[in-house]
């Protein structure tokens, strides 16, 4: 038990350390880069840090990443741009953002900031997705990763020519390494398909849909949790029959959208014996894009399989 | 007519858990808020009214990240701002009006303040929404008993204080030399308003909050200057707000395929009619009145 909580308190301060000497670094960079002794990293945003491991995973060695939206704790969808975010977004020559109104407020920052030559992936246009798609939490989508790394690949070309080849063949290892998760998704598909499932808000719709649960929670409830607005009586009553009645196998828990109502679902599955899966609007921490989506699969697995929860992705 | 009646309230409607709570709490919170909004009318208080809602929104936000129960924050803030009211001196009318003001504006500023705490340290969405506009469906049955409690002990402070506090709304002087502390009774008045006030922030939210203390009264006594008649009707008035409003965003779920509108819409709504209708009403009752009515109770000259 001591252990373990001395672990994780030195595992923050390290953290800590880490950032600051990564922040140290990149100053250091820049001044040389001013001076011209050396090539200086490209300078890269994922807004959100599951687009940020991506650009990692592609821009290797050649490429600084920042992820703004990475605190596991808060909700993403009601985050402030500070003032430090907002000199962040502005100075860098790749950014990756979602779209879908998840994000808009970079687009603002980038208005209010031109800068000639500074690719802007916006993953809701690399999928071809109209403004007013319903789900925008494009991460859980088994097909968004590939085309973004596609994506980051080409415009860290364009950015640093001489090193297209090294972009590309992480573009190659990074499309190997989400095979075993594919092969999750199929797999659980064909045991498990047509499981019926609760949510609380949509985020880890697209993935539900991929290993083919039903998904019972009413839309219009998804959405009304999603965006703080007053959900229906009708639908809340639903979800609670859902539980009571033992109707659903599993309940897929939004770790970082919560209020009260969230947490009174949660008390009621838990009373029903319902297992429950924590699913994330940002990229837990120790993970890679590839382990998090593998881990999630795996987590409905344990719940469909033995009735075990997984809350929280350690 | 039962058979009009269950099909007009769709059966569903009394069996649901979230119309229950809303039904409890926002019951409550009208018939508190319609009896001491009557006093608060009375005695000149509306505006602080309006800017102890709105002060409670500081403690409706702080209830997020500090884990505590929503009402207890609302409460406590309000409980708080009604004290600095009294203390920050209100001798003069227009004085009262400028110390509200400067209390009302602290109060949203911290209320500002906890909302980004909200934001920046928990996983809490729409908090900003349910503190200032309410989200009675969303209210936990767990906030019941403690509503109930809260509004018992607001009526009884009324109740107990009754005559010196009409007194002291018709004859201050008079009410001085019969022994009875204005400062006292101005004290237990706003302490009671701040009870009323957060059952009120909890329903409908702490911006909204006035509408429901001061609308229903100011209806009421449109209809009558008596004040237990005023009372009565201001009681009347509330409920039906209240809950007509809630049963109209339960059927609104029906109108706009699964897309129900927020309740505290349909409740200010509601309210705003009948303070229009009260104005034909008083007219009308006011040409009776004229021969019958005699002074209102307490003020014996």
């Amino acid at each position: 038990m001591h252990t373990s909580i001395f672990r994780i308190g030195s595992g923050g301060v390290l953290l800590r350390i880490r950032r600051l000497t990564a922040i140290l670094a990149a100053a250091a960079i820049t001044s040389l880069g001013v001076a011209g002794v050396v090539q200086a990293k490209i300078r890269a945003v994922g807004v959100e840090n599951e687009y940020a491991n991506v650009i990692a995973q592609i821009g290797g060695k050649f490429v600084a990443v920042r992820s703004i939206v990475s605190n596991p704790n808060t909700d993403p969808h009601v985050f402030e741009a500070s003032p430090s975010v907002a000199i962040e977004v502005a100075r860098s020559q790749l950014i990756v953002r979602n779209g879908v109104g998840y994000d808009t407020w970079v687009k603002k920052i980038l208005a209010a900031a031109p800068q000639a030559h500074r690719e802007v992936i916006v993953v809701q246009h690399v999928l071809g997705l109209p403004n007013d798609t319903p789900n925008p939490h494009l991460w859980y989508k088994p097909l968004t990763m590939p085309n973004v790394a596609h994506a980051v690949a080409a415009a860290l070309s364009k950015l640093d020519p001489a090193h297209k080849e090294y972009f590309y063949t992480n573009v190659k290892t990074f499309d190997a390494s989400l095979k075993p998760w594919y092969a999750a998704i199929a797999k659980f598909n064909d045991e498990f398909g047509g499981t019926p499932v609760a949510v609380t808000e949509p985020v880890g719709d697209y993935m539900l849909n991929a290993i083919g649960c039903i998904i019972k929670t009413p839309w219009n409830l998804q959405a009304a949790i999603m965006n703080g607005t007053d959900p229906a009586p009708q639908d809340v009553s639903i979800q609670n029959r859902l539980f009571r009645e033992h109707a659903v196998k599993v309940f897929v828990y939004n770790q970082q959208v919560t209020d009260p109502l969230t947490a009174s679902f949660l008390h009621l599955a838990e009373k029903s014996h319902i297992p429950v899966v924590g699913v994330y609007e940002t990229m837990p921490t120790g993970y890679t894009y590839q382990k998090w989506m593998l881990a999630e699969v795996h987590a409905m697995r344990l719940a469909v399989t033995r009735g075990i929860s997984t809350k929280v992705l350690r | 007519m039962l058979v009009w009646l269950a099909h007009i309230l769709h059966f569903s409607f009394f069996h649901s858990g979230p119309v229950r709570t809303a039904l409890l709490v926002g019951g409550c919170a009208a018939v508190v808020c319609a009896v001491i909004g009557v006093f608060t009318i009375l005695r000149g208080h509306a505006f602080a009214g309006h800017a102890l809602g709105d002060v409670s929104s500081a403690g409706g936000s702080a209830s997020f990240f500090l884990g505590i129960s929503p009402l207890a924050g609302f409460l406590g803030i309000a409980a708080i701002a009604a004290m600095s009211l009294e203390f920050l001196g209100v001798r003069r009318v227009r004085d009262q009006d400028v110390a509200t003001g400067i209390v009302l504006g602290a109060g949203l500023g911290l209320s500002a303040l906890f909302l980004y705490f909200d934001i920046t340290t928990t996983s809490t969405t729409g908090a900003a929404v349910t503190v200032m506009f309410g989200s009675m469906f969303a209210l936990s049955p767990s906030l019941i008993w403690p509503s109930i409690i809260v509004a018992i002990l607001g009526l009884g402070t009324v109740s107990v204080l009754y005559r010196p506090l009409l007194l002291s709304v018709a004859d201050p002087e008079l009410a001085a030399t019969r022994g009875i502390s204005n400062r006292w009774v101005g004290m237990l008045h706003l302490l009671a308003l701040a009870g009323a006030v957060a059952l009120a922030a909890l329903s409908v939210g702490s911006v909204l909050a006035s509408a429901l203390l001061i609308g229903p009264a100011a209806a009421a006594l449109r209809v009558s200057r008596r004040p237990c008649v005023a009372i009565s009707w201001a009681i009347i008035l509330g409920l039906v707000a209240v809950w007509g409003g809630i049963w109209l965003a339960y059927e609104s779920y029906y109108w706009f395929s699964g897309n129900a509108w927020p309740v505290s819409f349909f409740v200010v709504v509601i309210i705003f009619a009948m303070y229009l209708l009260g104005a034909p009403c008083q007219q009308l009752l006011r040409r009776r009145v004229r021969v019958a009515e005699p002074l209102p109770e307490g003020t014996e000259r």
